[in-house]
């Protein structure tokens, strides 16, 4: 539980975070009344601007661990946070467990205000063209905070590996805004679209391609992969040097 | 008492440490002197859990680092600089690590002042100077008052007047009966300072006593350390 703490007023007073959440609100709101001035309303109208402003809790996940390793030169006061926080918790397990629940907090939070925002922004556009609030649209609402969570873990786990935030970061932010690469190859490799963001996906927007996955499938898919990496991350952090 | 039994480490084909075997007191300063490159970092991160040693323990009052209840209440630990993250403010570095321990924010305040970077305490640590950042890990170090101190070079980087401040700030510190552990490459630096020595050369120790076993004949601990660790020309 202090741990937890620690972790949680870490997240809370490093200014990089608060750079993850303002574009978390921003960049969806944002898509939103472009979308919403420019487009016809369809199915995934709110939808699919959550699918690309997924890219704060990216930046969240990767923020919380990549700090950790954050180095500068000899003559700068700072220095690697990682020796600090292994002193203050020593178990690895428990600092790794404090860690994971203190993004997934932080994150849900960041998509439940991320959500209201866009669909506050959509129904002030639209009007009645705008999605109808109705259980279907809670559903997915709450599919896409368990995206954004798993979003946020999958960018932790594998920052966990690389101890460095800037190559999961520029991959998964890409990946998620501008070249689509896992939907490109999906187009090609039915197998594809088992891959985490693509599975997760199918839990709140409709992506039309060869195969078919439920909702609540594509949710399991992409869990069972964010919980394969944090384990093989948990493995590997709990045995090398710090 | 901070226990050293056989530690060994090797990295890939290199032996880092071999065979470091030593203690450090209660109510006493001891010195782990050694030229740079020698191993005292890695025998110190040893201690502290955060490299794995390939055979041997490191103990702190008996128990491994890592299963301490409450690590900070035990130890505190000042290794490469502050131990902060650039863009954090110092009080709020210090104010998460007393989370970590239950402590309450009225002792952050305490230690911002006892070390003297209270003015600094909202800003951002990548403001600070080298001197800055010792003071706030120390500050870090301190926060739950342990029984063992450790310190990786802790006048590197510090003005004459900051040299002294931690030299007498050591002195008291063993002398209020708390173990005091601190490596230093620099021998006249630390003769006035220490009581205990321990000498590492090339990842083993070479020597080990008081001061005065380990000074000898020689003229001072410095001439001592020199005949020690082969290297007789300047520094």
């Amino acid at each position: 539980m202090r741990a937890l703490r620690a972790e949680l007023s870490k997240l809370a007073t490093l200014p990089f975070v608060w750079l993850a959440v303002a574009a978390g609100l921003i960049v969806p709101t944002g898509i939103a009344v472009i979308t919403s001035l420019t487009t016809t309303p369809g199915s995934d109208t709110g939808f699919s601007e959550l699918a690309i402003g997924v890219l704060g809790a990216i930046i969240l996940g990767v923020a919380a661990i990549g700090s950790e390793y954050t180095a500068e030169g000899e003559e700068s006061a700072g220095s690697r946070q990682i020796t600090t926080t292994l002193t203050a918790v020593p178990s690895r397990v428990r600092l790794l467990l404090a860690k994971v629940i203190a993004v997934a907090i932080a994150t849900a939070v960041l998509a439940v205000v991320a959500i209201a925002l866009v669909f506050a922004t959509v129904h002030l556009l639209l009007g009645p063209d705008a999605p109808a609030l109705d259980g279907d649209t809670f559903a997915r609402a709450t599919g896409a905070v368990v995206y954004w969570v798993l979003m946020a873990l999958l960018g932790f786990g594998l920052t966990v590996l690389t101890r460095n935030g800037i190559i999961p970061m520029a991959v998964l932010v890409a990946n998620s805004s501008a070249v689509t690469v896992t939907y490109l190859l999906a187009q090609s490799i039915p197998a594809a679209n088992y891959l985490p963001d693509l599975a997760g996906m199918r839990m709140f927007t409709t992506v039309s391609t060869s195969v078919e996955i439920a909702p609540l499938t594509g949710g399991l898919v992409m869990a069972a992969w964010v919980i394969a990496l944090l384990i093989a991350a948990g493995a590997v952090f709990t045995r090398r040097d710090a | 008492m901070l226990t050293f039994e056989h530690v060994n480490k090797r990295r890939g084909a290199r032996d880092i440490l071999t065979d470091i075997t030593f203690h450090a007191r209660p109510g006493r300063v001891t010195g782990f002197l050694g030229p740079n490159g020698a191993g005292k970092s890695s025998t110190l991160r040893i201690l502290l859990g955060l490299d794995r040693p390939t055979s041997g323990q490191a103990l702190v009052d008996g128990q491994r680092f890592a299963s301490l209840r409450d690590p900070l209440r035990s130890i505190g630990a000042v290794l490469d600089g502050s131990g902060a993250h650039r863009s954090r403010t110092g009080r709020a570095h210090l104010r998460w690590v007393a989370r970590s321990a239950g402590i309450g924010n009225a002792r952050v305040e305490e230690l911002l002042e006892l070390v003297g970077i209270a003015d600094a305490g909202n800003k951002r640590v990548s403001t600070y100077s080298l001197g800055m950042g010792r003071r706030l890990g120390l500050a870090a170090a301190l926060l739950a008052d342990p029984g063992a101190l450790v310190f990786d070079e802790p006048v590197n980087g510090l003005d004459p007047e900051g040299i002294r401040w931690i030299r007498l700030f050591l002195r008291e510190q063993a002398q209020a009966g708390r173990t005091v552990l601190l490596s230093s490459h620099l021998m006249s630096e630390l003769a006035e300072t220490v009581d205990d020595v321990v000498v590492i050369v090339g990842g083993r120790i070479v020597a080990d006593g008081t001061l005065a076993e380990v000074t000898g004949n020689h003229k001072n601990l410095e001439d001592a350390f020199f005949a020690l660790t082969g290297d007789r020309g300047a520094r």
